[in-house]
């Protein structure tokens, strides 16, 4: 798996390139950090749309990259940082040739995804599972790649999205 | 993006429910009451109209489960429309467009026709 190497946030004019692990060069063109609280998955949300956006993604697949930045970033909100304002949701945007990445970390440590349990609307509408654990769920079906790793103090949530459908 | 609001009105017998804002945590408990009100309003189909939607999480998601499920128990249709293309394709991806109709537009959706 090809991680993205750890820079000093970049200013605007000076996106940086680099080739990392297999070869493939890495481009970051945002990085920022919010406070882990509730609501702020919506302005995450939004300032990676808007660069995703930028490019090159656009109609459905953005569409879909949002909603599974929205559902990461509130997981790590959520459950990750406990909604801890003093902890901080880390956000990178960056791009290969051919995808934007995006990764998501917070505090969480290894054990901050909430079970995997897959939602079966029927049980749920029978009372027989929880109404709620859609987001796990619609982040895998919404986004090309997901992927998580931890550095022992950081869970990091990767989210790829070729440009191109079906690359 | 604008805080959740949910309005009921009655339309040639069914229960129009006009949702807008953002449906999620914050959505609870005013969809919950005017749900319920709109669930003693008459035997007739409860219509959700998520076109002023702006945005649905995974929590809201779970909230129209939630009503879906309510209805259900008292033999209470549950139509949709107004839904954009992306949360049209949600609503596919988590099954609920099989279990409460999806339609363009509220005439379609009081007629009952399917799109």
């Amino acid at each position: 798996m090809a991680l993205l190497r750890r820079r000093r946030k970049p200013e605007p004019s000076q996106e940086t390139a680099t080739p990392v692990g297999d070869g493939v060069a890495i481009t970051v063109h945002d990085e920022f950090a919010m406070p882990s609280a509730e609501g702020n998955e919506r302005a995450v949300m939004e300032r990676v749309a808007a660069t995703a956006a930028r490019l090159g993604l656009s109609g459905a697949r953005l569409e879909r990259l949002k909603t599974a930045v929205a559902e990461t970033a509130m997981n790590a909100i959520e459950h990750g940082n406990h909604c801890d304002p003093d902890l901080p949701l880390e956000v990178q945007v960056a791009s290969t040739a051919g995808s934007v990445v995006v990764r998501i970390a917070d505090r969480g440590g290894a054990n901050t995804m909430p079970p995997a349990e897959l939602p079966d609307l029927e049980a749920k509408l029978a009372g027989e599972q929880n109404p709620r654990g859609w987001g796990l769920f619609l982040i895998e079906k919404m986004v090309d790649e997901m992927r998580t790793n931890s550095d022992g103090v950081r869970h990091i949530v990767e989210l790829v999205m070729h440009r191109e459908e079906g690359r | 993006m604008n805080e959740f609001e949910a309005w009921l009105r009655m339309e040639g017998g069914a229960a129009v429910i006009d949702l807008s804002g953002l449906l999620d945590r914050s959505a609870e408990a005013a969809l919950g009451e005017v749900f319920g009100r709109a669930l003693a309003a008459g035997s007739g189909p409860i219509l959700l109209n998520f076109t002023a939607v702006d945005y649905i999480n995974s929590t809201g998601i779970a909230l129209i489960v939630g009503a879906l499920a309510r209805a259900r128990t008292i033999g209470r249709t549950v139509r949709a429309f107004g839904l954009s293309e992306h949360y049209r394709e949600i609503f596919t991806i988590t099954r609920l467009a099989d279990f409460m109709g999806i339609f363009d537009d509220e005439t379609a959706a009081v007629g009952g026709t399917a799109t």
